[in-house]
C-alpha cells in the first residue's frame, strides 16, 4: 500500500507494571517486529523517562528512523512529550503515533491476559500502519493582537483585567451597567476578612484606573464578534449609541451571576416587607444601606429573625414549582451557607437581643476558616433547625401580619416545630445570568445547571470550548468573592500566556481540501459547525478552510463523496490502513 | 402538637449553670458515649436539645434528666465543649424549681443571696426558740441553776419539746416535698392513659433505686464506681441519723454515755457524714472528676451544711462528756442552728429532694414503659 519505504521504530512500555502486569509485553513486541517497515522493535520499564526517550533518540541516530510508534499509556499524558523526543532528534514530531495499551488493553483486559495481549498487538499494528502512512506536519501559526477584552466590570473582571494590564497588556473592561463593581458595589461586608463590600471595590477600582493600557467602558455592552483566536474584532455599542470597533487577541468573560428572586408567595416573598431576601437583609444591616442599618417591625428593632436557607437551591422536581417558563435550580450555591451565618453574627453583635433561628438542609461551610463562621454563629446564639429537602419549611402571614414559620426538625426527632418570628430571611442562591446574546456569538457551552462550562474541570477549569476564550468568576458557577478573584487571575494567566508571544502556535489538525477533487457540492459547507472555520467565496467553487477556526472534527470529512476534504493527521488512508492491519493481524498463536 | 420555642426558658436554665447550650451542634457524641443510654433513644441529647430550642413543654414533662448520674462521660466526649453532664445538671434544678409550687426554690436556686437569707432566717428562728420561751432554752436554767453545774440537757431543752419540734419540722417539710413530688408527676404523666396495673407493679423500682440507687451503677468508669459507693454510705449515715432524730430521740439525747447504742450508730452515721461531705468538698475544689469539675453554689452549700452538721454535733457531744454544762448548751444550739435551716432549705425546695425525686423518676420510667406495652 505505501510505495515509499519507511524505517519504523516501535516502543512498547512497561509502564512499571501498570501494562506489563497484565499483557506479556515482550510477545506485543514479537508479534510486531516482522512487520514491513519494522526496523527496531524493543521494550521498556519506562518509555516516557530520560533512558527510555535517550533509546528512541539513539536509535533514531543509529537507524535513521524516520517515523516512531510507542505503545504506552494514554495519548493525553504522554503523546506530547514523545513528540517533543522526536523534535530534538531532528524529526518532524507528527512522524510519531502513539498507541494506548494501558487503558485500552491492560485495565481492561485484567482477567484475559492472553486476550489483552493478543488486543495490544493488533493495536500497535494498526499504530504502525499509521505512522508508516504519517505525513510531516506544520503546526497553524497565527499571529496574535496583545489585547484583551474582559466583558463584566464585577470582582472577577476587574481582578482580571487589572492582572493582565499589570502584564501590560491593552485591556478593555466592557460593562454594561453604568457604574463598576456589580454586586459587591452594593453595602454590606464580606467574609472572611469582615471588611465593607464597598472597600473592597473602591480599592480595586483605584488600582485599575491608575493603570496605563487598561480602559473602563461603562454602559457599554458587546454586541458582535467576528475573527478568532488572537483576533477577534468586536463591535462595542457603548453611551454614545454609535458603534465602535475593537481588536483584541482574547476575551474574558466575566459575566457574574444573579440573585435568585422568589416568586411572589414563595416562602411568604411579596405578602410582607418582613419577608426579605439575603442580599437585602444584608443591605439593612450595613449603616450605609436604605434602612441606616436598623432592622425594625413597627418602628420596633426585631425580637426574632428566621434565615431559611436553600430557597432557590437545591430544588426538587415535584417539590418546588418553578415559575412560569422557568427552571428548577437544582445546585447548591455553595456560597450561602456561610454568607447568612456570616450576616447573622453580625445581626447578633448589632442586637444582642434579636432571636435567631436558622433553618437549613445541610450546612456547607466549606472554605478555610468558614467552618469557624459556622461555630461563631451558633455560639453568638443562633438555633439551627434542620429540615428535609423534600419538606421545606412553610411561612404563614395572617391578617393581623404575624407571621408563623412550621417545619418538621430532624434534629429535633422529627417533631414539627411553630416559631413565630418579626422578620424572615430568605436566603436565596446564585442562578446564572441570562447572557444569551454572548452565549449565541460566541456558541458558548453551559452545564445542566446553567452556568457557563470548562473544558474541564481539573485540567482546563478556566478554558472553554472556544479557543481564546476564558470564564472568570460567578459566571462558571457559584463562588464567593474570594473564589471569583481566583478564577479571575487563572483567566488571566491563562490569557497572558497565549497572548505572550507574537503568534499562536496551534495543533495542524485541521482539514485541507484537495482543490482538484473537489466539485464545488457544498455538502462540506453545510456539515461544518464551528463559525467561519470553512467559508466560500462569492462565485467560488472550492471552499476555503480557515485552519485558526478549524477544530478538526471530521464532519466535512465525512460528508465529502470524492475525499477531496479530509483532516491532516487522520486522513481516510491512513484509517484504511489501520483497518486492514487489524484485520491482518490474528494476534500471536 | 407543634412545639414552640421559649427562649427565655433557655436563658434561664444557662443562669442555672446549663453548659454551653449554644455550642451543641447535635452530633450525637453525648448519646453515643453514655453508657445509660439505650437502644435508638437519644440518651442525653434529646433533653439537651430541648433545653437549646426552649422547649419548655417537653423538658417540664420529662424524667430524662433524672435518669442521669452524671458519670460526665458525655462532657469529656463533647467536641463543641458544650458540657452536656453539666447541663443535665441544670436541668434537674430547673425541674426542682419548677415542681416547687411555692416559688422559693427558683428563687433560692436562681440567687446564692435569697438562699443564704434563708438559711439564716430558719436559723434566726431556731435561735430565737432557745431565747425566749421562759419554760425552754436559755430562760428555763434559771429555773433550774443544778443544770448550770453538770449537762442537764433535758433541762435545757426538753426531749418532749424537741421530739414534737422534730415532729412538726418532718410533717412540714414532707408536705412540701410530696406536694412537689405530686406536681413532678402529674407533669410527668399528664395527657397519658395509664392502667391501674401499669401503675402498682413497678413500685419495687421505686424501692430499689431509692436504696441502692443500682442505676448509676451502670456508668462505666471507675469515677463513678467510687462516687456511688461514697453516696451510698452517706445515705446510710444520712439515713441512720434521720432515724435516731426522729424515731430515737429519747434514746439518742441520753446525757450519760458515749458507749449507748443510739451513740455507737451516731458515731458511725457522724464519721460517715463528715468523710463523706469533706471528700465531696476535697473533690469539688480539685475538680476530681468531670462531676466536680463545675460546682453550683447550691452544689457547695449542701456538703457545706453537711460538714458543718456533723462537726458542730462532735463538738456538742464531747463538751458533753467533759461535762461542760454551759458550752453544752450554746454548742447544742448551734448544732440546730445549722442542722434545722439545712433540712428545712434542702428537703423541700433544693439538692437534697433529688432522694424522692430519682427513685420517682425510675417508678414514673418503668410505669410510663408498662402502660405503652399495655396499650
Amino acid at each position: 500500500m505505501t510505495e515509499t519505504k519507511r524505517r519504523v521504530g516501535v516502543y512498547v512500555c512497561h509502564c512499571g507494571g501498570n501494562i506489563s502486569d497484565v499483557i506479556d509485553v515482550q510477545k506485543v513486541v514479537d508479534g510486531v517486529a516482522n512487520i514491513e517497515d519494522v526496523v527496531v522493535a524493543r521494550r521498556e520499564m519506562f518509555m516516557c523517562s530520560d533512558p527510555g526517550q535517550n533509546l528512541i533518540a539513539e536509535d533514531i541516530a543509529a537507524h535513521n528512523l524516520d517515523r516512531v510508534v510507542v505503545a504506552a499509556c494514554s495519548p493525553s499524558l504522554h503523546e506530547a512529550t514523545f513528540r517533543g523526543t522526536l523534535k530534538r532528534s531532528g524529526l518532524n514530531p507528527y512522524l510519531y503515533e502513539h498507541v494506548n495499551i494501558r487503558e485500552q488493553a491492560s485495565w481492561c483486559h485484567k482477567d484475559d491476559p492472553e486476550g489483552g495481549t493478543r488486543k495490544a498487538t493488533r493495536l500497535v499494528a494498526a499504530g504502525i500502519a499509521k505512522a508508516r502512512n504519517l505525513v510531516p506536519l506544520d503546526p497553524v501559526r497565527v499571529p496574535v493582537t496583545r489585547a484583551v477584552a474582559v466583558v463584566g466590570g464585577g470582582i472577577a473582571g476587574l481582578r482580571s483585567a487589572i492582572d493582565l494590564a499589570k502584564s501590560s497588556f491593552e485591556v478593555h473592561v466592557i460593562e454594561r451597567a453604568a457604574d463598576l463593581g456589580g454586586h459587591l458595589a452594593r453595602p454590606g461586608r464580606v467574609y472572611p476578612t469582615d471588611e465593607p463590600a464597598q472597600d473592597l471595590l473602591t480599592g480595586l477600582l483605584a488600582q485599575a484606573r491608575s493603570l496605563p493600557g487598561l480602559t473602563l467602558h461603562t454602559e457599554t455592552e458587546l454586541v458582535a464578534s467576528t475573527g478568532y483566536l488572537g483576533n477577534f474584532r468586536l463591535t462595542l455599542q457603548g453611551p454614545s449609541g454609535e458603534p465602535r470597533e475593537l481588536t483584541v487577541g482574547s476575551i474574558v468573560l466575566a459575566t457574574g451571576f444573579e440573585h435568585y428572586q422568589p416568586s411572589l408567595g414563595e416562602l411568604g416573598f411579596g405578602m410582607s416587607d418582613r419577608v426579605v431576601t439575603l442580599p437585602d437583609f444584608i443591605e439593612r444591616l450595613d449603616p450605609r444601606g436604605p434602612t441606616g442599618g436598623q432592622i425594625v417591625k413597627d418602628g420596633k428593632p426585631v425580637q426574632r429573625v428566621v434565615f431559611i436557607h436553600c430557597v432557590g437551591s437545591r430544588q426538587l422536581e415535584g417539590v418546588h414549582v418553578p415559575p412560569e417558563g422557568g427552571r428548577l435550580y437544582e445546585h447548591c450555591s455553595r456560597v450561602c451557607c456561610t454568607t447568612a451565618l456570616f450576616a447573622s453574627i453580625e445581626l447578633a453583635r448589632k442586637f444582642p437581643q434579636v432571636d435567631i433561628f436558622d433553618v437549613y438542609q445541610d450546612i456547607r461551610t466549606y472554605g478555610r476558616g468558614q467552618e469557624d463562621i459556622y461555630e461563631a454563629a451558633a455560639r453568638a446564639g443562633v438555633t439551627f433547625f434542620r429540615v428535609a429537602g423534600d419538606a421545606p419549611p412553610t411561612v404563614e402571614i395572617d391578617a393581623s401580619g404575624a407571621i408563623t414559620v412550621r417545619l418538621v426538625d430532624l434534629l429535633t426527632f422529627n417533631e414539627p416545630i411553630e416559631m413565630p418570628v418579626d422578620l424572615v430571611v430568605l436566603v436565596t442562591g446564585m442562578i446564572p445570568r441570562d447572557i444569551t446574546p454572548l452565549i449565541e456569538m460566541f456558541k458558548l457551552p453551559r452545564s445542566p445547571d446553567g452556568f457557563l462550562q470548562e473544558v474541564h474541570p481539573k485540567l482546563r477549569p478556566v478554558e472553554v470550548c472556544v479557543d481564546g476564550l476564558f470564564i472568570a468568576g460567578a459566571c462558571q458557577a457559584p463562588m464567593d468573592v474570594a473564589e471569583a478573584a481566583a478564577s479571575a487571575s487563572a483567566a488571566s494567566a491563562k490569557a497572558a500566556c497565549l497572548l505572550g508571544g507574537d503568534v499562536i502556535s496551534l495543533d495542524p489538525f485541521v482539514a485541507s481540501i484537495q482543490a482538484e477533487l473537489c466539485d464545488g457540492c457544498g455538502l462540506c459547507l453545510a456539515e461544518c459547525v464551528y463559525v467561519k472555520a470553512l467559508t466560500r467565496a462569492e462565485g467560488e467553487t472550492v471552499p476555503v478552510v480557515n485552519t485558526a477556526l478549524c477544530k478538526g472534527c471530521g464532519m466535512c470529512a465525512a460528508v465529502c463523496p470524492h475525499e477531496a476534504i479530509t483532516v491532516r493527521g487522520w486522513e481516510i488512508k491512513q484509517y484504511d490502513a489501520m483497518v486492514d492491519a487489524i484485520v491482518a493481524t490474528g494476534g500471536h498463536p | 402538637m407543634s412545639m414552640s420555642l421559649a427562649t427565655d426558658f433557655r436563658k434561664d436554665v444557662v443562669r442555672l449553670g446549663a453548659g454551653d447550650l449554644t455550642a451543641c451542634m447535635n452530633c450525637g457524641s453525648c448519646t453515643a458515649t453514655c453508657a445509660l443510654s439505650e437502644g435508638t433513644a437519644a440518651f442525653p441529647r434529646k433533653t439537651i436539645r430541648y433545653l437549646q430550642i426552649g422547649a419548655k413543654g417537653q423538658i417540664e414533662g420529662s424524667l430524662e434528666p433524672w435518669l442521669c448520674y452524671y458519670c460526665g462521660d458525655c462532657s469529656v466526649s463533647c467536641p463543641r465543649e458544650a458540657n452536656p453532664g453539666e447541663t443535665m445538671m441544670a436541668a434537674r434544678r430547673w425541674l426542682t424549681a419548677r415542681y416547687d409550687w411555692t416559688g422559693l426554690s427558683r428563687w433560692m436556686y436562681r440567687s446564692h443571696w435569697v438562699e443564704l437569707g434563708a438559711l439564716l432566717a430558719v436559723a434566726a428562728v431556731v435561735l430565737a426558740l432557745f431565747l425566749i420561751p421562759s419554760g425552754f432554752g436559755f430562760r428555763a436554767l434559771s429555773s433550774h441553776p443544778e443544770a448550770l453545774d453538770t449537762v442537764r440537757l433535758d433541762l435545757f431543752a426538753s426531749r418532749t419539746f424537741v421530739h414534737i419540734g422534730d415532729l412538726i419540722l418532718a410533717f412540714v417539710l414532707s408536705t412540701l416535698l410530696l406536694s412537689n413530688a405530686a406536681r413532678m408527676v402529674y407533669l410527668a404523666m399528664r395527657g397519658r392513659r395509664v392502667p391501674i396495673r401499669a401503675w402498682i407493679r413497678p413500685v419495687t423500682e421505686f424501692v430499689v433505686h431509692g436504696l441502692t440507687q443500682r442505676r448509676w451503677r451502670d456508668c462505666d468508669n471507675d469515677d463513678s464506681r467510687f462516687n456511688w459507693l461514697r453516696h451510698i454510705l452517706l445515705v446510710s449515715g444520712y439515713g441512720t441519723m434521720f432515724v435516731l432524730v426522729v424515731v430515737f430521740l429519747n434514746p439518742f439525747q441520753v446525757e450519760d454515755t458515749a458507749w449507748h447504742w443510739t451513740s455507737l450508730l451516731g458515731y458511725y452515721a457522724t464519721l460517715v457524714l463528715l468523710a463523706a461531705s469533706f471528700t465531696i468538698l476535697s473533690d469539688r475544689i480539685r475538680k476530681r472528676t468531670q462531676m466536680h469539675a463545675f460546682s453550683h453554689f447550691t452544689d457547695w452549700l449542701f456538703p457545706i451544711l453537711l460538714a458543718l452538721t456533723s462537726l458542730t454535733g462532735i463538738v456538742l457531744h464531747l463538751l458533753r462528756l467533759m461535762d461542760l454544762a454551759m458550752p453544752t448548751y450554746v454548742a447544742y444550739v448551734i448544732h440546730l442552728c445549722v442542722a434545722v435551716p439545712m433540712l428545712a432549705v434542702e428537703v423541700p425546695f433544693g439538692k437534697w429532694a433529688h432522694l424522692l425525686y430519682r427513685p420517682l423518676a425510675m417508678y414514673l420510667e418503668a410505669v410510663r414503659k408498662r402502660a405503652a406495652a399495655e396499650a
